[in-house]
């Protein structure tokens, strides 16, 4: 944990500002400390470390915000940015045209941690790699088509956080992380497809186990074959889709957790990460079907969005953001709560000491419903199962998103056919969640992480949700 | 620790431990940026940051990490740790090694000292892009403006020693009529003396004015002017690609492409380790090996990769001063002027669609290089040589070698960009190309 001389930088920091003249004061102190290791084709390349270690210091002064960092972790040194800090924030006064206000949301004071079992420490590059081969040896022994190219990548890492403000706030903080990303490149008679993965929790090193990582990869080798020397032109036109969870968490997130960000809703991410087609007065607003249930929670345990305590020192609940198909909750800070007048759901996170705490999404999802997969299929004469997808994007005002499906499956007459390539769902937010039918019993997450803000904060989330049926969209090819 | 002490100290600590060779690289800075939106201030910025990257190897085996951690008792124990986990790990199959001979690489670009403590300029500046953009009709703007001064420093057992210094302003403004009319504008600079705030903010205001009442394309294939900014989005993805890490890891359209087309005869691409007037880069990569200038594309020929020490070793090739100890990666890419002027490449058009802005660029397939990007602010219809109106909610989808193997003008004008979607800096001229897919999403819009 944060050492007990560090903490008083901060506090140092925080009375310093306040004696300055700050109206509102906050300092962090952030360690983040990683193993990652790599194969490319099968071959070791350098391990990696990584050691971040600073404070954030942010200010308001009659209603302009400031922020700055540095790693220099000494008292004159702290002493001396947090003076420039007050004084940048008081000299940018003649730029405020809407002063800053915080909303008084109850402060936190106390520690959380993500459940570990086995401290993520231990998880250096010599384990790191050993998963790797394993893996890699699994995807290369498969059947079929070869995969000559693969990118096999695994950190493990923690960030330990001591966060104080002046009204109060005072919380310490654990969040240990295994994370793997790879790339399989499949090569068949002059025809490639590749498949991007992603796998992520909170916790120790049983997240490899929990994961069942080398089988998951290895499943995912398996399918890249299969849809390189199986899959078939698909006839565009309008059908029934159903999405997995892996296509039901993307869609989730960035066309329902995206643009239900307060702090874009407001403006502030314009110039970047781009406003949002809703505004102030849409809460209420139906955008889907009474089946489109989407929520955010950075309470789940094990998740990769885990956050119970925000980077302003307030609890984090969980965000029913469309309920049967209204609109009814935005991810809120102190700042876009107070503009809003509502309750303020803890949403601020910061991805390293040298960044400000911003809106962002935890753990986003499609609620449940009651459906089977099987059941599901049934209800299909003409359409897809989407399962997982490569390419995608979205507008700046999140409206206008596509999929590119890589394992997809023909449907017909309610049964399950054989793969088709690369369909591709192109379509707008109300047309997607209006057309909801039904969902699935059982939701699953995949990791993701989510870019925003300037400087880039890329921060780690969860994408989830049930097999959810889209009655009557249209699908074409790419 | 000032930095070349910070590299002293960390040499020492690992030539005590034991290590074949050393690198390490401090970079010490400050960056100030001021953050606005609906014309107000969001938040201003300040960082005062020293980092230090270090490179190590025994016995064939290497371990490279980055910390911020840096006084001495930090700096100490982070080396201990790289060394420990490094001597349990297996040699790797492809090790270069270090050149024996000591190279002194001080010799500093072009940068401007002032950007190092610019808070009242770019206080001033930002409030000067506002106005302009008011000025031009735009009725709010949103934007980041940043002045960072950085330098770097680099030692290595071999008795490599470098400095360099670089200096960027950067402006990112983008301006509303309404919630779905915006235009943008960029302003990128190594120096105050060529930045223009009120040019990027007259920009981003006309265009948010022109883009009132846009329509949604019909999908199919169109001609596609793209500016600066936009073509920089894309070359900067192909400086990515022409790395010999992608190439060699499969994730490269450019894989088995040495030697032919992959680009029309009057598209040139060249990555340059320092230029005037660039934005970043330095005179030494991250190994010690002076940078230079490497042509990528020549003529529409690709002509090289981008290497580092193990890289080119694997491919027979040489260093082009490109490391990045893993991926070697382009410094600052140039493509070759045209010689069209922009009314000109207009009026070629016969039917076609202007894309000012982009951003959401992704594969489906990194070695086949398909792609979609959607394009945001001034989008614009031409038929038969004149802008008709704008437009709004389409999808560039295409290939990145179709594309360029498509270019049919260039402009003599050209732009340095680097904001959001575009990491490396990027010198570009405005690119016409034909029979561009445009699509767009089913369903309608609230």
């Amino acid at each position: 944990m944060i050492r007990e001389n560090v903490k008083e930088l901060a506090q140092l920091s925080m009375r310093e500002a306040r004696r300055l003249g700050a109206d509102y004061a906050e300092a962090r102190v952030q360690s983040s400390i990683g193993s990652g290791f790599m194969l490319k084709n099968g071959e070791p390349q350098p391990s990696m470390m990584g050691d971040s270690f600073g404070i954030g210091i942010r200010v308001l002064c009659d209603g302009a915000l400031a922020f700055s960092a540095t790693n220099i972790m000494e008292r004159t040194a702290v002493r001396s940015l947090t003076a420039k800090t007050v004084k940048m924030a008081k000299a940018s006064q003649r730029l405020v045209k809407k002063k800053v206000r915080l909303d008084d949301s109850r402060s936190v004071r106390g520690s959380f941690s993500a459940a570990e079992k086995e401290k993520v420490e231990g998880g250096d590059a010599s384990w790191l790699k050993s998963i790797l081969l394993e893996m890699d040896k699994r995807i290369q022994k498969g059947k079929g088509a070869k995969i000559p190219n693969r990118i096999l990548a695994a950190a493990s890492g923690v960030d330990e956080k001591y966060y104080i403000n002046s009204d109060g706030a005072e919380t310490e903080s654990r969040v240990p992380r295994i994370n793997f990303f790879g790339i399989l490149t499949a090569i068949s008679g002059g025809e490639v497809a590749q498949r991007m993965v992603q796998q992520g929790e909170t916790g120790g090193l049983e997240v490899v186990k929990r994961l069942d990582l080398i089988s998951k990869v290895e499943e995912e080798a398996r399918i890249l074959r299969s849809v390189l020397e199986g899959a078939t032109k698909l006839e565009a036109g309008k059908m029934d889709v159903i999405l997995s969870p892996e296509l039901s968490g993307i869609a989730a997130h960035e066309s329902v957790g995206h643009p239900q960000e307060a702090d874009r809703i407001l403006g502030r991410e314009g110039a970047q990460a781009g406003e949002s087609y809703l505004k102030k007065s849409s809460l209420g607003y139906r955008i889907g079907s009474k089946e489109a249930n989407v929520s955010d929670d950075p309470n789940l345990v094990h998740s990769n969005g885990y956050c119970p305590v925000d980077d302003e020192g307030v609890r984090a609940t969980k965000r029913r953001l469309i309920v049967d198909g209204e609109i009814t909750e935005f991810l809120q800070n102190r700042s876009t709560a107070a503009e809003l007048g509502v309750r303020n759901n803890g949403s601020a996170r910061s991805v390293d000491f040298n960044r400000e705490p911003i809106i962002r999404m935890s753990n986003t999802f499609v609620e449940p419903g009651d459906h089977t997969r099987e059941e599901l299929i049934r209800e299909v004469k003409h359409g897809i199962y989407l399962k997982s997808f490569t390419e995608w994007n979205i507008d700046d005002k999140r409206l206008n998103q596509r999929y590119v499906g890589l394992e997809a499956y023909r449907i017909k007459n309610g049964q399950l056919g054989p793969l088709v390539k690369a369909p591709v769902l192109e379509i707008t937010t109300p047309a997607l969640w209006g057309s909801v039918r039904a969902r699935g019993k059982e939701v699953e997450f995949e990791s993701a992480t989510c870019g925003k803000g300037d400087p880039m904060q890329g921060i780690p989330v969860w994408t989830g949700g049930p097999d959810t049926l889209l009655g009557g969209v249209r699908i074409g090819t790419r | 620790m000032i930095p070349t002490e910070l590299n002293e100290r960390g040499l020492k600590a690992a030539m005590r431990l034991g290590v074949d060779e050393a690198i390490f690289v401090s970079t010490a800075g400050n960056e100030q940026m001021i953050r606005f939106a609906n014309d107000s201030l969001s938040v201003a910025k300040k960082t005062e940051e020293s980092v230090v990257s270090v490179y190590l190897a025994k016995a064939g085996r290497r371990i490279v990490g980055g910390s911020s951690n840096t006084d001495e008792e930090g700096l100490s124990a982070f080396v201990e740790r790289l060394y420990k986990t490094m001597i349990n790990l297996s040699k790797e199959p492809v090790y270069a090694g270090l050149p024996r001979d000591a190279t002194k690489l001080k010799k500093a670009g072009t940068f401007d000292r002032r950007l190092g403590d610019a808070e009242k300029a770019v206080s001033e500046f930002a409030s000067e892009a506002i106005e302009a953009a008011r000025g031009a009709g735009a009725r709010r703007s949103a934007g980041a403006l940043e002045a960072s001064l950085v330098s770097s420093y680099l030692l290595s057992s071999n008795g490599t020693e470098g400095q360099d210094t670089t200096s960027s302003i950067l402006l990112n403004i983008r301006s509303f009529t309404e919630r779905n009319a915006s235009g943008h504008g960029l302003s990128c600079s190594s120096s105050l003396k060529g930045f223009r705030p009120a040019v990027a903010g007259r920009r981003a205001g006309e265009d948010s004015k022109r883009m009132l009442h846009s329509k949604k394309p019909d999908e199919g294939t169109y001609q596609v002017l793209m500016s600066p900014t936009v073509a920089a989005n894309l070359i900067s993805l192909i400086g990515s690609f022409a790395s010999a890490f992608s190439v060699d890891s499969g994730t490269s359209y450019l894989v088995e492409k040495m030697g032919k087309r992959v680009g029309s005869d009057s598209f040139s691409l060249t990555d340059h380790g320092r230029i005037e007037g660039g934005l970043g880069g330095r005179v030494f990569d991250d190994e010690g090996t002076p940078t230079q200038s490497t042509k990528i594309i020549e003529d529409g020929v690709l002509v090289n990769y981008l290497h580092n020490l193990t890289t080119a070793k694997r491919f027979k090739a040489k260093s082009t001063g490109n490391a990045g100890w893993i991926e070697p990666d382009a410094w600052n890419l140039e493509v070759a002027p045209g010689d069209s002027g922009y009314s000109e490449m207009v009026k070629e058009m016969k039917r076609g669609i202007i894309l000012t802005s982009n951003w959401y660029t992704r594969f489906t397939n990194y070695r086949t290089g398909e792609f979609s990007t959607v394009p945001r602010d001034g989008t614009f219809l031409v038929e038969n040589g004149r802008i008709t109106k704008p437009l709004s909610g389409l999808r560039m989808s295409d290939s990145l070698e179709r594309i360029f193997s498509s270019v049919k003008l260039l402009s003599k004008e050209r732009e340095w960009i680097q904001w959001w979607e575009v990491d490396t800096p990027t010198l570009c001229p405005w690119v016409l190309v034909d029979g561009v897919k445009i699509t767009r999403a089913y369903g309608s819009a609230p």
